[in-house]
């Protein structure tokens, strides 16, 4: 789709994160798997090997690991936001590798939507002596009397 | 006829190699009837208690370690069984006749709680393999209880795993 069909955003850092203090926006990881189907034993692995890395290496993050029993919906990892959104990453048949970098993929992203960025920058204080116009640099006498107005 | 004899009720007294689910069981029993003798009173009852009455019977404890004596508990039992026939270095001692072969096992099952299963019994040829049986630790958790009681960061919370 074109630009103008797909939704698009400007650049934006969350509450302005960064300037002060950078607060991680991921706030929870949920690992949704079933104990026994073939394509979770990547997500088991990583249970068994890299979560307990990855919890310590991301301490303001809370790492749920949530299996369930019984022939399940796919493995999942579905990661919340601090702004409220939620999103989820199908993890069937991937190895504990692929599924670290794909948690610390998440980690480091902000909750905003995944689309095109209209800008690739973006500034609070575009301007620091003022935005041109036509009557910058002009004498001040123009304001009153306009451009073409002869003195009474 | 006699040894035959005594090596048939020896056979039905201890347990057979392949259920050594029932030596368990069995145990449980006795210790229940060793308690019977000291109280008169409730010998029915404490009877009735002490065999597995329950409709799902709880799993047998599966965790094994080798114990330090291992190598000495294991050539006295060889040297036992064996008796006569026996050559200088007793790891070479081949198990070909069946009937030592079990006795020999049978025991070291009785003594050390863990019996060789069916699966592996035609790869004990020679003692050299049934000490490196018996050196194998075995535990009954599965990874994820082991994962459990470890100590876990206080962000990584697992939720219970129903088997």
């Amino acid at each position: 789709m074109t630009g103008r069909g797909s939704p698009s955003r400007f650049l934006t850092a969350v509450l302005h994160n960064g300037v002060g203090r950078y607060v991680r926006q991921l706030q929870r990881l949920q690992l949704l798997f079933s104990p026994t189907a073939a394509d979770a034993r990547g997500a088991r692995q990583f249970v068994e090997e890299a979560a307990q890395d990855f919890a310590r290496q991301h301490p303001d993050v809370v790492l749920y690991v949530s299996p369930h029993s019984g022939p399940g919906p796919a493995p999942v990892l579905r990661a919340e936001y601090l702004n409220g959104t939620v999103r989820e990453e199908l993890i069937a048949s991937k190895t504990s590798e692929e599924i670290v970098q794909l948690a610390t993929k998440m980690a480091n992203q902000s909750g905003l939507d995944i689309i095109r960025i209209r800008k690739p920058f973006h500034t609070d204080n575009p301007s620091i002596q003022g935005q041109w116009h036509p009557l910058t640099n002009k004498p001040s006498i123009l304001t009153v009397q306009g451009p073409r107005l002869q003195p009474q | 006829m006699a040894a035959v004899a005594a090596l048939r009720a020896a056979g039905q007294r201890r347990p057979g190699l392949g259920r050594p689910g029932q030596a368990f069981w069995a145990a449980a029993g006795t210790a229940g009837k060793e308690e019977k003798v000291e109280a008169d009173k409730a010998v029915v009852e404490k009877e009735e208690r002490s065999e597995p009455s329950l409709i799902c019977s709880l799993p047998r404890s599966r965790s094994y370690i080798p114990p330090m004596d291992l190598q000495s508990c294991l050539e006295s039992h060889i040297r036992e069984v064996f008796g006569p026939s026996l050559t200088e270095d007793w790891q070479q001692t081949l198990l070909q006749e069946n009937r030592l072969k079990h006795r020999l096992l049978a025991r070291l099952a009785a003594e050390l709680g863990r019996a060789v299963p069916n699966s592996q019994l035609h790869r004990m040829r020679c003692a050299r393999d049934v000490l490196g049986f018996y050196r194998i630790p075995m535990k009954d958790e599965t990874k994820f209880d082991e994962l459990v009681a470890t100590e876990l960061p206080p962000n990584l919370k697992i939720t219970l795993w129903e088997q």
